[in-house]
């Protein structure tokens, strides 16, 4: 080969890369997608009446069958089934559920029916990973309005991340049991039978599982969103412990899994402030102080009448129903960080809570 | 060594060739970022306190709460000025909130905030940080000449990461479109909703191209286009006129709000039945007194052909071009009037002077084929009673003494010609009127001047028997031409003096919507009847429900001379939708043809989504209805202005339990403040337990006896 012919193949080959350009954009996605599809399973089970779907979607987790899933009505029935991506089906029996981060471990295969080498999520891996930054681009795989049957493969969709949001420090903001952080995706993602899916980023990295169908009470919009794969939440049970619960421990843990029994109520035994706050004659009335009981905490914090309290160590309390609500979870000789509004501004001051009195209820009018 | 460098070749171009695909997308990723990261500093986090539970909104499914529920969480603002200024959407303080706080990135403590100004063209708020030391960093806007259809465009927002999150919340799309909702907003298919609503929209330098609000071209109000959102229809306004006006809003403060007003002309436009606003010329109908057109002498007739230089052949034009204008901007028109054209400047004013309605205080007969007008009911304490005028006088003649011209006395025809006449004059105007009274019919002037017409219903008292003299269809014998609006007089319904009467189901022409009417069995054609319009709440459009409604409806429909009118909305939840006003004006219009209607008290009746229908008609149609009275329902935006000869009053009922009390209570104050007459009735002890659109007994009589007032002079 000569100088001439190796330029002119030099030029062919250029020619083929800068031509290749596109194709191989598309085939980034199309490789992923090859890649991810058999990792996920269609569930089918309860539902099918009053507007609820008998359908829903799931992740493989282990090489031999366990299915990881959102908690939903789907997995209540003796007869729930899973179809693969090779169109092969088989039985499941729910293995565990974890109400507080209201996902669901599935297994697929026993004794006489046994699976094996089956493709799967790392969960151990995917859990180490930090999360990803908005505008970061993501894939969403999963079951939406039982498109597909059998052997089919999921709907994917693309979009980017739309925010890691923590919402749980915040009042009645989710119906939801999950109250932590979250990917808020920029798609249309959360769609019936959509929960379980897997949200991955654009190399198929698993990053969550996509979430129920829900209302944001932050805006009152649907909101899309999954639970991320790292999810991990503490929670204080009805013996007073605290205890943390994670996706990966389930997944470790499997058939020795115990659910934690949280305490619902989160209630403490009440509390004394001193603050009167004004009458409260509709919905979003503002905790204005009406009055201050001499000697009381709130009298030692130097409160008057006329205070807005607008944040409760850093939740924002917008009317005074919400006050009240945010109260009842502190215990006495505990402090609290007050914020209020007076002349125009905001100013902090901290309390130290007392015992409820006796006879008069506390701080309430 | 003679192959080497054909394999360095091979490397050098098939290594980028890999690369690139991820690169691609890694690539816009991380310029997206970079984007988002460069406007973050200038997105601030907006809680509020307090405030109303509900919005009122435009149609909604039936369940759904009345009114949209705003969410409670923090909304989104943009720093405008560098010593404490954020504009947001106005739709973040719709509740009207007593408490803003400002979260800054980077500022440890919250900034409490008051509203300075708002833009009510373009549903913008501004807002004073209170206590800021030091300078905030502001945002570049975007030229409006660079902004190009199909650009990448991403929403940026603090709901839902508030500012001690590096990264706000993001969404990805391009430009839409251009000079939206009449030339004011530019449209992405970004995701757009209360997420977002007041945080910028930004190019991929990270350079903001506007401000994200909801909005409609079909509806005005803080929270008009919500049902919009996430939809990938989205809207933002031009930071660039943002700028531009924001020297005007800087100068408001808390107890002296700025308000950007639209520019009005003060006219309206004559309709052609059956051609849109993109076919129908402009043509002028009306000229508002002492508005910016009749100050320049635009007259009903003058056709608009030119603003600025650009030519406007319908309506639709003139509307984008009018829209983007602001109270005080000047205009160059050119007109033509009838053979001449006329070039005139006019400074668009804020708002179109409106004066209440002018009230002498009787009801006057109907269906009388007599000269004058004979006097039914005085109302009492009314300058009419004061005067001495007693029911049975006969008013003949009415003047106006502009001194040093003699009086004269002009004959009236008739009730249409009385209060056409009336309707042109202003409380506090002084009028002769010539009555002839008394077994002898002795005629008598007197001077009486007109008030403000109250909100009164008269009296249970009041005798609809004697409401009319039946003589409807007979020709009147006085002089001048009838104005347009009295009763149709065909010669067919003399002959067909067996009209059907009862409950009986109706078409439209196209067959394509179904609506039922209620003739009351006492119908006499020589008798002008009312129409009430029944508009449904949602839901409830079944033909047994309509079956019920006029059952409530039977005896004040005979006793008061109603016929009802019951369409039906077709949507699958059976609610109703703007594009059904059409089919709901033609029911209406196949009524008056084969009945005897009084066009001067035609209504529009609505409960809940309904009773929003029933406003939006009530101000659509101007030359067709004559009152709008709802159950439970509020203004989803502001009232129109009043037209001159078209009146129109308005009856609204609440609950007092429930919870739109508020905003209905706000509508009568808005409707007030436009100088419409309004009566507004709360039910004791009632929530949103309005059953099946029927009322109390007090209050369907009273709104009766408000129907068959609605002539009132």
């Amino acid at each position: 080969m000569n100088t001439r012919q190796s330029l002119a193949l030099a030029a062919l080959c250029l020619l083929t890369a800068v031509a290749l350009t596109p194709t191989k954009a598309e085939e980034s996605f199309a490789h992923t997608c090859d890649h991810v599809n058999p990792k996920l399973v269609k569930l089918f089970g309860a539902g099918g009446f009053r507007g609820l779907q008998s359908y829903g979607t799931g992740i493989l987790v282990s090489p031999d069958g366990y299915i990881l899933t959102v908690n939903s009505h789907i997995l209540n029935t003796q007869d729930l089934r899973v179809h693969m991506a090779d169109g092969t089906h088989y039985p499941a029996k729910v293995v565990a559920i974890e109400p507080e981060l209201d996902v669901a471990l599935l297994k697929i295969g026993d004794n006489k029916l046994k699976v094996e080498d089956l493709p799967y999520f790392d969960v151990v891996e995917a859990a180490k990973r930090p999360p990803v930054e908005p505008g970061t681009g993501v894939l969403a795989f999963s079951n939406q309005f039982q498109i597909a049957t059998r052997d089919e493969p999921m709907s994917v969709q693309h979009g980017v991340i739309a925010a890691y949001s923590k919402l749980y420090g915040r009042i009645g903001i989710f119906e939801a049991t999950y109250k932590g952080d979250v990917y808020v995706v920029d798609a249309i993602t959360n769609n019936p039978g959509a929960a379980g899916g897997a949200l991955t980023t654009r190399k198929g990295e698993l990053l969550g599982l996509i979430g129920k169908e829900l209302r944001n009470e932050l805006t009152n919009t649907w909101i899309n969103y999954a639970i991320p794969i790292n999810a991990r939440i503490t929670v204080t049970q009805a013996d007073g412990k605290e205890a943390t619960v994670s996706i990966l421990d389930i997944v470790e843990k499997k058939e020795q899994y115990k659910p934690l029994t949280p305490n619902k109520k989160n209630e403490g035994p009440g509390v004394y402030t001193g603050i009167i706050l004004v009458a409260d004659p509709v919905e979003r009335t503002p905790p204005y102080i009406e009055d201050v009981v001499p000697g009381s905490p709130a009298d030692k914090a130097k409160l008057r009448p006329d205070d807005l309290i607008v944040y409760i160590d850093g939740v924002l309390v917008g009317d005074i129903h919400t006050f009240h609500e945010v109260l009842s979870r502190y215990h006495p000789n505990q402090t609290v960080k007050l914020e209020i509004q007076r002349d125009r501004k905001l100013q902090t001051v901290t309390l130290t809570l007392e015992k409820p009195k006796p006879k008069k209820p506390a701080a309430k009018k | 060594m003679k192959r080497f460098p054909y394999f360095v070749v091979l490397v050098v171009s098939l290594v980028p060739a890999a690369l690139r695909a991820d690169d691609l997308d890694e690539l816009q990723e991380q310029t997206i970022k970079a984007a988002v990261r460069k406007i973050a500093p200038c997105v601030v986090q907006i809680e509020t306190q307090g405030g109303t539970e509900l919005v009122s909104a435009g149609p909604r499914l039936p369940g759904a709460p009345p009114g949209i529920r705003l969410g409670a969480g923090p909304t989104t603002g943009l720093i405008v000025h560098a010593d404490g200024y954020v504009i947001s959407s106005a739709f973040n303080f719709a509740n009207k909130p007593q408490s803003i706080l400002v979260a800054v990135p980077g500022h440890k403590e919250r900034y409490v905030a008051e509203i300075i100004a708002n833009d009510q063209t373009r549903m913008l708020t501004l807002l004073r940080l209170i206590g800021v030391h030091g300078k905030l960093p502001l945002p570049v806007a975007v030229p409006k000449s660079e902004i190009r259809i199909g650009q990448t465009a991403l929403a940026v927002g603090r709901t839902l990461a508030g500012p001690d999150r590096p990264m706000p919340s993001v969404s990805v799309g391009i430009i839409s479109a251009l000079n939206r909702i009449w030339g004011k907003a530019i449209q992405t298919d970004a995701k757009v909703s209360p997420t977002n609503y007041g945080g910028p929209l930004i190019d991929l330098y990270g350079r903001v191209l506007g401000v994200l609000v909801p909005a409609s071209p079909r509806a005005e109000g803080e929270t008009a286009g919500f049902e919009w959102y996430d939809s990938g229809i989205g809207f933002a306004i031009p930071l660039e006129d943002i700028n531009r006006v924001l020297p005007k809003m800087l100068k408001g403060a808390a107890k002296e709000v700025v308000t950007l007003k639209r520019g009005l002309l003060g006219i309206t436009l004559q309709q052609k039945q059956g051609q849109d606003e993109y076919s129908t010329p402009v043509i002028i109908a009306t000229v508002s007194p002492a508005s910016a057109a009749e100050k320049r002498g635009l007259k009903p007739g003058d056709i608009i052909k030119q603003i600025d230089g650009k030519p406007i052949n319908n309506q639709a034009q003139l509307r984008q071009v009018l829209g983007p204008k602001y109270e005080g901007e000047t205009i160059a028109l050119t007109i033509q009037r009838g053979k001449e054209e006329i070039k005139a400047t006019v400074q668009l004013e804020g708002a179109v002077a409106s004066y209440p309605q002018p009230f002498l205080g009787i009801l006057p007969m109907r269906d009388d084929p007599e000269p004058g007008v004979e006097v039914r009911y005085v109302y009492p304490n009314s300058p009419a009673d004061k005067a001495g005028i007693r029911a049975g006088d006969r008013i003949m003649k009415i003047g106006h003494e502009v001194p040093p011209a003699p009086l004269r006395l002009q004959p009236i025809a008739g009730r249409d010609q009385m209060m056409d006449l009336l309707d042109a004059a202003v409380p506090g105007l002084e009028l002769a009127f010539e009555v002839k009274r008394g077994e002898n019919q002795k005629t008598e002037t007197l001077k009486i001047k007109l008030v403000e017409m109250p909100d009164v219903v008269p009296s249970k008292t009041q005798l609809p028997e004697k409401s009319s003299v039946k003589k409807a269809l007979t020709k009147p014998k006085g002089v001048g031409p009838q104005p347009p609006g009295a009763p149709n007089k065909e010669a067919k319904k003399e002959n067909d003096k067996k009209a059907e009467t009862g409950f009986l189901k109706r078409t439209t022409a196209a067959a394509d919507h179904t609506y039922w009417i209620y003739v009351p069995e006492n119908y006499d054609p020589n008798i002008a009847h009312a129409v009430l319009v029944w508009l449904h709440p949602p839901g409830k459009n079944k033909e047994k429900d309509f079956d019920n409604f006029w059952q409530s409806w039977q005896f004040p429909c005979e006793d008061y001379h109603i016929i009802l009118v019951c369409p039906k909305a077709e949507s699958e939840r059976g609610s109703w939708t703007q594009s059904e006003a059409e089919f709901v004006q033609e029911a209406v219009r196949a009524v008056s043809d084969s009945y005897t209607v009084d066009r001067r008290r035609i209504i529009a009746h609505g409960m809940d989504q309904g009773g929003e229908m029933a406003f939006a008609l009530g101000f659509r149609s101007r030359g067709l209805f004559r009152g709008v009275a709802t159950t439970g329902a509020a203004l989803a935006s502001n009232p129109r202005d009043k037209v001159a000869n078209q009146p129109l009053s308005f009856f609204l009922i609440v609950g007092d339990k429930d919870p739109l009390r508020d905003v209905v209570k706000e509508t009568k104050t808005k409707l007030i403040e436009r100088k419409y007459p309004v009566i507004y009735r709360e039910i004791k002890d009632l929530g949103r337990q309005y059953i099946d659109g029927r009322l109390g007994i007090d209050t369907l009589e009273e709104l009766a006896r408000w129907i068959d007032s609605l002539d009132r002079l």
